[in-house]
């Protein structure tokens, strides 16, 4: 089976959950739950927890598949956006303790083999950010990666960088300024 | 070239829709982020937009396989969340009690905490969920706690509201990335227990956040808030 196939059969599998389907809310999760646990599993740093948050993701998925609109995101980049969301509020409601290798090492993860899911979904999206992200400076691309990969708050990236908080906003600010303006051209 | 030369004035955009997808808001920012995504078409699809730009980047995260024994959590919870749960008496259905609780709690400064406090000694109850509503000036305005078995809840003014005779107050569930559902209109000078319709009952827990806002009377003709919302707070057990 074609990665186009199974990307189409994941749309249909979430649109079937929007109907009250089980079976295919473990069709979604079968295909898609190593990919999401990674993403909890990166951001909360702690396995109980990121168990905990990955079952919550589901459960939004269940009751919100109906707002799913292929048109607007694909199924990953919705999956994906959930388990950050999850993730990032267990996080800031203080229940989960932060247990994070240093922001150093959040750089350096080397690109994991995609699976011909995700190449087919994120290729082309994939490499327009990549080229974008080259165009910003060394220490932009740096802080928003981590940002968006370990779930800092902006205070949070300050401390670890050892810059005043206004530093980073102005990095961060200006970085996603220039990504979007290098994504719309 | 320097940052400060490709920057004009021009550019001091808003970026709070790239900021909350980052994820770099504080807990405060992010919670109004969310109530902008729940009450603003434009922001939401703002949202949306560096979700998708974005979201490559996860392509960086290694795939982990979860025990199976996440999956069985979830079909314990859809099917506890299906079944109706029963009615159960007791004490957080007991009008008495909640009306002693906001006695209670009015005859203190801290009526919120003592509440806390007073039902943290409450023997066998379980852990019960509970949320403080504050006012943007962080003055708790309401007590809300989910009664035994998740299926309505109480919710009690904490300080005494100026009462405006011609706004109805409005209580919302805000589950985390959701718009805001309507739990009904509750009275600023007295207990209120709110039955938490059937389809939002799964949705009645940790990370919710209840929020209240004034209406026109009768209620938001939108079902949407349709006016400024003066407290809320995140549903937390205790």
């Amino acid at each position: 089976m074609d990665a186009e196939t199974r990307r189409r059969q994941l749309v249909a599998a979430i649109n079937r959950v929007a109907g009250g389907d089980r079976a295919a809310l473990r069709l979604v999760y079968s295909e898609t739950s190593a990919k999401l646990f990674g993403v909890c599993l990166r951001i909360l740093g702690d396995r109980s927890e990121a168990e905990d948050v990955l079952q919550d993701v589901y459960l939004t998925v269940w009751r919100k598949a109906a707002s799913f609109d292929e048109a607007i995101a694909s199924p990953i980049t919705w999956l994906v956006a959930i388990a950050r969301n999850r993730s990032i509020d267990r996080l800031r409601s203080g229940a989960a303790s932060r247990a994070h290798a240093p922001i150093e090492a959040a750089a350096e993860i080397p690109d994991a083999g995609l699976s011909a899911l995700e190449r087919l979904e994120i290729g082309e999206d994939q490499a327009r950010l990549k080229d974008c992200l080259q165009e910003l400076e060394e220490r932009q691309s740096a802080v928003i990666r981590s940002a968006f990969l370990d779930g800092f708050t902006y205070e949070e990236l300050a401390e670890r960088n050892r810059v005043p908080l206004g530093t980073m906003k102005s990095w961060i600010r200006r970085g996603l300024l220039k990504l979007r303006a290098c994504l719309e051209r | 070239m320097s940052d400060e030369d490709t920057i004009g004035a021009g550019d001091r955009q808003d970026l709070t829709a790239a900021e909350y997808v980052l994820g770099v808001l504080a807990p405060e920012e992010r919670r109004r982020a969310e109530f902008r995504i729940a009450s603003e078409p434009r922001f939401a699809a703002e949202v949306s937009y560096w979700e998708a730009r974005l979201g490559p980047l996860a392509e960086r995260i290694p795939a982990v396989a979860p025990p199976y024994t996440v999956w069985d959590g979830i079909e314990a919870r859809l099917s506890a969340s299906m079944q109706a749960p029963s009615a159960q008496g007791g004490i957080w259905q007991s009008l008495a009690f909640w009306r002693t609780f906001a006695i209670a709690s009015a005859a203190l400064a801290t009526a919120s905490l003592a509440g806390l406090v007073y039902l943290a000694q409450v023997p066998s109850l379980g852990p019960p969920l509970l949320a403080q509503l504050n006012a943007e000036s962080g003055q708790a305005s309401f007590v809300a706690a989910v009664n035994k078995g998740g299926d309505s809840l109480t919710i009690v003014p904490a300080a005494l509201l100026t009462g405006d005779q011609q706004k109805a107050f409005e209580l919302w569930l805000i589950p985390p990335g959701d718009k805001p559902h309507s739990l009904g209109l509750i009275d600023p000078t007295k207990p209120v227990r709110i039955t938490v319709p059937e389809t939002l009952l799964p949705q009645v827990n940790r990370d919710a956040v209840l929020a209240v806002s004034l209406e026109p009377p009768g209620g938001s003709p939108t079902g949407q808030p349709t006016g400024p919302v003066i407290a809320n707070g995140k549903l937390a057990s205790l």
